[in-house]
C-alpha cells in the first residue's frame, strides 16, 4: 500500500451500479453568487512534505511554498495523477489535498481589505481569512484563496456579504 | 494585544494569529522523584525581561517556534525555528525555591 | 438667523435642507451640520446634564464635550455639533423627562436628588440588598446618556478594513497637513485622517490620502490604529505614525461656568466663520493665550457687542461668576463688576491632546512654565508635530477655580459631563480620596464622553490646590482607548463566526436533523427519535456521519517510535493493516484525549482523534516532533476526510453490497484497516466499534462523502438502515462504557484512575506520561471511573453528587436511560474504595439519595461479541 488512494479525488470507479459524484464543498454556498466568484474546490492540490528544490516534473503544476519544508502544488484537475506520481520519492511526503481545501476566486483588492489583515503586496502567503487559514494568492486584481474545505459555507457567506458592503 | 511576531516562515504577524507554547522548559532526561518532576510541570520562571518561549502560527503556516520575548514591553527579540536536538536545548531554568506541591 | 454671505463660510445657500427637530420640520443648508443648523433655528438649549439635568448649549462646537448629545436617526449620543446635516433627518432631544427647553427632572438641580453628592449611592444605595434592582431601575431611567431600543437587531451596516499604510498621519490641522506633504514628498506613502470635514481642503494637492471625518481610537503595539470612519472600522498598521492631534481649549472652573450661552472660543469661531451666525448679541470674553482673545475681532465682524474683555496674561481677577435666568447666561461678574451679556467667551488655554501618544508609550509630563501635560520621550516610529508636541504660543496659566462671591453661589462644574462640581472633589480629598487615579473612580470626573479632554487639566489643579502641593505631584489618569467615541456595533463588525460542515451537513437537514455545536463544528444531535435510532443500531444497522473525527497521518521512517514515544500505549509491535486504541497523555499523566491509531504500512500511521480535539491533539504532536527532531511528518487530515460509521448486526451484508473486498469475519476481523473502493470510492476501511456492535468506519476523500452516506442509505434501507446523531450514539457507547474525553474526564484524570490501565505500558522505556503515572501506581489510586446502574427509575443529571457519610465524595459524569437494557446507567468517579462489583453508591438527585450499584464492565456484551461477531 504505497499509495494512500483514499486521500485522491481521481481514484473513483464507475460500474456495478456506482457512479460517484464529485462535490465541490462550495456547490450550494455559491449557488447564488456573481460572476465575479469562481469556484475553484476542483483543481488538482498537492502537498509535499521534503525538499522539492530540484523538482521540474510537472511545468504547468504551480508551487506554492508554504515554509522550507512544506510545499503546495496547484494544477488541472486531470493532471493530479501525473504531478503525485511525478512528486513521489522516498525522501518526500506526498499528500493529496485536492479533497481537503476549497477554493475560492475573487476580484478587488477593497474586498480583499475587508477579510484579511495579510499584506496583499506580499503574497502568496498563509493567513486568516475571515478567522480561517487559508493560502492567498494573487493575480492583478485577482485573488485566489485555499481554505479547509468544511469552512467552506462559512467563508462564502462571509465573503459574499462582505461584497455586498462594498 | 496587538503586538506583531516574526514568524520565521511568514514574517511579521499579528500575535493573534499564534498560539503561545509558554516558556521554554527542559526535560529531566531520567526519572524524576516527585518534586522535580513537580518543577518540570509547574514552575516557571516567569521573568521580567527576555524570555525564550514557544510559539505555533495557528493562523498561518502551521508551525512551531522558538522566540525570545521581552515581558515587560512584548518585544520579540529574535525567532527561529526550532532547534533539531536535545543536545542544543537552551540551559534549564534555574531551579526555584519549591513548596512541597504534589506532582500529581 | 444667518449674517450676511461671508468669505469663509462652508454653506451652500443655494440650497436648502429639510429635517425634523421633535418631529417639527426646521431648515439648514448643505455644510451645516445638525447643530450648526439647530443654532440657526434658534436653538440654544442643546442637551440636558448627566445628574442634575441643567441645560446646556454649545460649548466646544468641535466634537469634544458632552453638550450636544442628541438622538440622530434612531441613534442615540450625536454630537450634532459634527453631524454633517442630511435631509429629512430625526433629531431628537435624550436624557430628558418632558422636553429639552422642560425637563421635569431639573428639579434635582434645585432641591438636590439621588445623586447630589458624589459617591451618594454608593453609601446609600447598598441597603437594604434587596433593593437594589429597584434602585438600579430607577438610577437608570434619571441619569445616563440616551436609550437604546432593546429590541433593535442590526439595523445598520457596520464593516471592518484592514490597511497597511507606511506613514499614518493622526490630525489634519496645519501641521499634521504639512508632515503629510513632506513625507509624501519622500516618496512614502501617506494616508492622513481627521475629525472634521476640513482636512480635504487643506490637504488640496497633496500626494496623499485624506479620510475625513474619521477618528483614531487609540495606538495599541504593533503600531495598530482603529479608525473609525463611520460605517467602517479601519484598522491600520503604520510602520510610522504621526499625531498631529493640536490641542484642546479648556474651560475656566467659575461658578455659573455650564450655563447655556458660556462658550470656548472655538465653538464662536466655527459658529460665525463656517456657518455665518451670530453666538451672542453681547459678549464677555476671557482669555489666556492670544489665540482665545482674537476672537474678538470675529465676534465684532459677527456684529456682536464687546461687553468687556479679560486678558488673564495682563490682568488676574479673583472672582469670576456667570449668573443666568432659567438656565441661560444673562450676566457675568468679574471681580465685583456685572456685566449683562448673553454669550461668555471663556479659555484656561490649551492643553496638548496627548492620549494617543500616552497609549503609544509616550512619557507626559507637567510643564509648570506653562501650566500644561506635554509629552515628552516618544518611542519609536511614533512623531508628535504641532501643537500636541507643546508647540504652543505662551499664555497664562489660571486659577484652579474662580469663586464667585458674595450673592453668586451658582454651581462650579469641574466636569461637565458627569456634573461633578468643585464641592464634590472637595469632599472626595476630604475622605481621603488623594491619589488622582483614586479620586477619578469615586468622583468620575474625566470618566465621561470627553474622557478627560476638558476635564483632566482643571481636575488636576484643583487636586494639586486642594493638597497643598503643585501638578507635577498629582499626575495624570492613565490615557486608554478608546480615545473617541464609539459605536459597539462598530467594533462588533459583521459577526461572522466561523463554522465547520462536514461534506454531508446538506443531507443531514434534507433528513430534517437536529443540528447542534460541538466546538466549531455543526453535529446532528438527532433526526427526531434517538430511541429508535439506537434500536435500529442494536437490531439492524444504522449509519453516522462521523467526519468531525481528527485524522492525523503520522508517516516516515520514525513514525512507529514517535506514536511509541508519545502514546502509553504499544505500537511499535502493531502490524500493518491493524489498528490499537490508546489515550494521550501529557507529562502530568493526564488524559488530553484518545482515539484508535491504525498502521498503514510500515512508515505510516493513520490517528484517529476526538472530534473537538483534532487540532488540540495536531499541534501537540507537531510540537514533539519539534522537541524531539524525529524524522517524522504530522498530516492534519481532519477535513480532508469524510467519515461514516456504519453499524449494526446488518452491517457487513450492507458492506458486502458495496464492495468487492472480502468482508467475512475472517479476513476483514475487527481491529483490522483496510483500503477499498466503497461503491466505487476508495476508503479507509476500519472495523471498530465505539457503539459496541459490529461496525465498520468508511473513510474517504470529502468531496465524495455526500455520495456514500446518500448511496449507503439507499442500499441499506431495505436492511432497516437508520441514520443516527449523537444522542445515540452517547446511549449506544455507554451501554459499552466507553469513555468520552472530556464528558467522562476532565483536566485532572489519568488512565490509571479512569480505568485504562491496559493502555499503560510502563515496561516501555520511556512515554510522555510515563513518569507521573508511576508516582499514581506508587502512591496508589484514590478515585475510579466506574460504571453505575440506578435501582430505581430516575436517571440522575450528569454532575451529579455521590454522597457517601453525607459527604460529597464523587461525581456523575454520564447518565443515559438506556432502553436496550431498560435501566438507567451511567458513568461516575467515586472513591476507589467503593470501586467494586455490586458496591453501593447513594447520588444527589433534586435533594433526594437515590440508590445505583457500581458496574466495572460494560453493561451490554461484556465479552465484546457482537463486537468481534
Ligand atoms: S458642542 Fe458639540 S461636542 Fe461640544
Ligand atoms: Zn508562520
Amino acid at each position: 500500500m504505497s499509495e494512500l488512494e483514499f486521500l485522491s479525488t481521481d481514484r473513483t470507479r464507475t460500474g456495478g451500479g456506482f457512479e460517484p459524484v464529485f462535490r465541490s464543498p462550495l456547490a450550494d454556498a455559491l449557488a447564488a453568487a456573481g460572476p465575479d466568484v469562481r469556484d475553484l474546490s476542483a483543481l488538482g492540490k498537492v502537498e509535499v512534505r521534503g525538499d522539492v528544490e530540484g523538482f521540474d516534473g510537472l511545468a504547468s503544476a504551480e508551487r506554492i511554498p508554504l515554509t522550507p519544508g512544506r510545499t503546495l502544488f496547484l494544477c488541472a484537475p486531470e493532471e493530479t495523477a501525473r504531478l503525485r506520481e511525478a512528486l513521489a520519492d522516498p525522501s518526500r511526503t506526498v499528500v493529496d489535498v485536492t479533497g481537503a481545501l476549497a477554493g475560492l476566486e475573487l476580484r478587488g483588492e477593497r474586498l480583499l481589505r475587508r477579510l484579511t489583515d495579510l499584506d496583499l503586496d506580499g503574497l502568496p502567503a498563509v493567513g486568516a481569512v475571515a478567522r480561517v487559514t487559508t493560502i492567498v494568492l494573487r493575480t492583478g486584481e485577482e485573488f485566489r484563496l485555499f481554505f479547509p474545505q468544511e469552512y467552506a459555507r462559512s467563508m462564502a457567506e462571509v465573503v459574499l456579504d462582505a461584497a455586498a458592503g462594498l | 494585544m496587538s503586538f506583531l511576531i516574526p514568524c520565521p516562515n511568514c514574517g511579521s504577524r499579528d500575535v493573534n494569529e499564534f498560539a503561545y507554547g509558554g516558556e521554554i522548559a527542559v526535560r529531566p532526561e531520567a526519572r524524576p522523584n516527585v518534586r522535580e518532576l513537580g518543577s518540570y510541570l509547574y514552575f516557571r520562571r516567569n521573568v521580567a525581561g527576555v524570555q525564550r518561549e514557544w510559539w505555533f502560527h495557528r493562523l498561518g503556516c502551521e508551525a512551531w517556534f522558538q522566540a525570545e520575548r521581552d515581558t515587560r514591553t512584548n518585544e520579540v527579540l529574535l525567532t527561529e525555528r526550532p532547534r533539531a536536538s536535545r543536545d542544543e536545548a537552551p540551559p534549564g531554568p534555574e531551579a526555584p525555591a519549591l513548596p512541597d506541591t504534589p506532582a500529581v | 438667523m444667518r449674517l450676511p454671505p461671508r468669505p469663509q463660510e462652508r454653506i451652500d445657500r443655494s440650497r436648502e435642507l429639510t429635517f425634523f427637530f421633535e418631529g417639527e420640520p426646521r431648515h439648514g443648508f448643505p455644510g451645516d451640520t445638525v447643530g450648526s443648523a439647530l443654532f440657526a433655528s434658534g436653538r440654544r438649549v442643546f442637551s440636558r446634564s448627566f445628574k442634575y439635568h441643567r441645560p446646556r448649549g454649545l460649548l466646544c462646537c468641535s466634537g469634544q464635550c458632552p453638550n450636544c448629545l442628541m438622538q440622530v436617526d434612531g441613534v442615540p449620543n450625536v454630537r450634532v455639533c459634527t453631524m454633517p446635516l442630511r435631509e429629512g433627518a430625526r433629531v431628537r432631544g435624550q436624557n430628558v423627562l418632558g422636553s429639552l427647553d422642560r425637563d421635569v427632572m431639573s428639579v434635582v438641580d434645585k432641591i438636590g436628588g439621588p445623586f447630589t453628592p458624589v459617591g451618594f449611592y454608593y453609601r446609600t444605595m447598598i441597603r437594604p440588598r434587596r433593593a437594589w434592582p429597584l434602585y438600579e431601575r430607577f438610577l437608570r431611567n434619571v441619569a445616563g446618556l440616551g436609550k437604546i431600543d432593546r429590541g433593535a437587531g442590526r439595523t445598520r451596516r457596520f464593516d471592518t478594513e484592514h490597511r497597511r499604510v507606511e506613514v499614518l498621519v493622526i490630525g489634519g490641522g496645519r501641521a499634521g497637513i504639512e508632515a503629510a506633504r513632506a513625507a509624501a514628498a519622500r516618496g512614502e506613502q501617506v494616508v492622513l485622517v481627521d475629525e472634521g470635514l476640513g482636512p480635504g481642503e487643506r490637504a488640496a494637492g497633496g500626494s496623499f490620502e485624506v479620510i475625513a471625518p474619521a477618528r483614531a481610537l487609540g495606538i495599541y503595539e504593533g503600531g495598530l490604529v482603529p479608525v473609525d470612519a463611520g460605517q467602517v472600522l479601519i484598522r491600520f498598521r503604520a510602520r510610522r505614525i504621526v499625531v498631529a492631534t493640536g490641542a484642546i481649549e479648556q474651560p475656566l472652573v467659575f461658578p455659573g461656568n455650564d450655563l447655556v450661552g458660556v462658550m470656548l472660543p472655538g465653538a464662536v469661531r466655527r459658529l460665525t466663520d463656517e456657518w455665518s451666525l451670530r453666538p451672542g448679541s453681547r459678549a464677555v470674553v476671557i482669555g489666556a493665550d492670544e489665540r482665545a482673545l482674537s476672537v474678538v475681532a470675529e465676534l465684532r465682524s459677527a456684529g456682536t457687542e464687546i461687553a468687556r474683555v479679560v486678558d488673564l496674561r495682563a490682568e488676574s481677577p479673583r472672582r469670576i461668576a456667570a449668573e443666568g435666568k432659567k438656565g441661560r447666561l444673562a450676566s457675568v461678574l468679574v471681580d465685583g463688576e456685572g456685566l449683562d451679556c448673553d454669550l461668555l467667551v471663556m479659555s484656561g488655554g490649551r492643553q496638548p491632546a496627548y492620549s494617543l501618544l500616552a497609549q503609544a508609550g509616550a512619557r507626559i509630563e507637567y510643564d509648570a512654565g506653562r501650566g500644561v501635560f506635554v509629552p515628552i520621550e516618544l518611542p519609536a516610529s511614533v512623531e508628535a508635530v504641532g501643537a500636541v508636541a507643546g508647540e504652543l504660543p505662551s499664555g497664562a496659566t489660571p486659577a484652579a477655580t474662580y469663586e464667585g462671591g458674595g450673592k453668586a453661589r451658582g454651581k462650579c462644574f469641574v466636569c461637565v459631563c458627569e456634573d461633578v462640581t468643585t464641592k464634590d472633589v472637595r469632599r472626595a480629598i476630604a475622605e481621603g480620596f488623594d491619589s488622582i487615579e483614586l479620586a477619578k473612580r469615586y468622583t468620575t470626573v474625566t470618566m465621561g464622553p470627553c474622557q478627560g479632554r476638558l476635564c483632566q487639566l482643571p481636575s488636576v489643579r484643583l487636586y494639586a490646590r486642594e493638597n497643598g502641593t503643585d501638578e507635577a505631584a498629582i499626575g495624570r489618569t492613565t490615557a486608554r482607548p478608546p480615545w473617541a467615541p464609539v459605536s459597539l456595533g462598530l467594533l462588533a463588525g459583521r459577526g461572522h463566526e466561523p463554522a465547520r460542515r462536514t461534506s454531508i451537513h446538506e443531507r443531514h437537514v434534507q433528513l430534517g436533523a437536529r443540528m447542534m455545536w460541538t466546538g466549531a463544528w455543526r453535529r446532528v444531535h438527532s433526526y427526531g427519535d434517538p430511541a429508535g435510532e439506537v434500536r435500529a443500531v442494536h437490531e439492524a444497522v444504522g449509519a453516522i456521519d462521523v467526519s468531525t473525527l481528527g485524522k492525523i497521518l503520522v508517516s516516515g521512517p520514525d513514525a512507529a517510535a514517535f506514536l511509541e514515544r508519545l502514546y502509553p500505549n504499544r505500537f511499535g509491535d502493531l502490524r500493518p493493516g491493524r489498528i490499537r486504541y490508546s489515550v494521550l497523555g501529557t507529562d502530568a499523566g493526564r488524559i488530553m484525549d484518545d482515539g484508535t491509531i491504525a498502521r498503514l504500512d510500515d512508515d505510516r500511521f493513520y490517528v484517529t482523534t476526538t472530534s473537538t480535539g483534532a487540532d488540540v491533539v495536531s499541534e501537540w504532536l507537531e510540537w514533539w516532533n519539534a522537541v524531539w527532531g524525529m524524522g517524522v511528518e504530522v498530516v492534519n487530515l481532519t477535513g480532508a476526510l469524510a467519515a461514516v460509521n456504519v453499524a449494526g448486526p446488518r452491517a457487513r451484508e450492507l458492506l458486502g453490497r458495496l464492495t468487492d473486498l472480502d468482508v467475512s469475519n475472517e479476513s476483514f476481523s475487527y481491529l483490522d484497516a483496510k483500503q477499498a473502493h466503497v461503491a466505487g470510492v476508495p476508503c479507509l476501511l476500519l472495523r471498530i466499534g465505539f457503539v459496541g456492535e459490529l461496525g465498520y468506519e468508511l473513510h474517504c476523500s470529502s468531496p465524495y462523502g455526500e455520495y456514500l452516506w446518500s448511496t449507503l442509505l439507499e442500499r441499506g434501507a431495505d436492511l432497516g438502515l437508520r441514520p443516527f446523531g449523537l444522542e445515540a450514539q452517547r446511549v449506544l457507547r455507554l451501554e459499552k462504557q466507553h469513555i468520552l474525553v472530556g464528558q467522562d474526564t476532565d483536566s485532572e484524570s489519568n488512565a490509571l484512575e479512569a480505568g485504562m490501565p491496559w493502555v499503560v505500558k510502563f515496561d516501555k522505556d520511556e512515554f510522555v506520561g510515563k513518569w507521573a503515572l508511576e508516582h499514581v501506581r506508587e502512591r496508589g489510586l484514590r478515585e475510579r471511573l466506574v460504571g453505575f446502574e440506578m435501582t430505581g427509575w430516575t436517571v440522575p443529571p450528569e454532575g451529579g453528587q455521590i454522597v457517601v457519610d453525607g459527604r460529597p465524595a464523587g461525581r456523575v459524569t454520564s447518565a443515559r436511560w438506556s432502553g436496550e437494557l431498560r435501566r438507567a446507567i451511567g458513568l461516575a468517579w467515586v472513591p476507589a474504595a467503593l470501586a467494586e462489583e455490586d458496591a453501593e453508591l447513594a447520588i444527589r438527585v433534586d435533594g433526594r439519595l437515590e440508590q445505583a450499584r457500581v458496574r466495572l464492565r460494560p453493561f451490554l456484551d461484556p465479552d465484546g461479541e457482537r463486537l468481534r461477531s
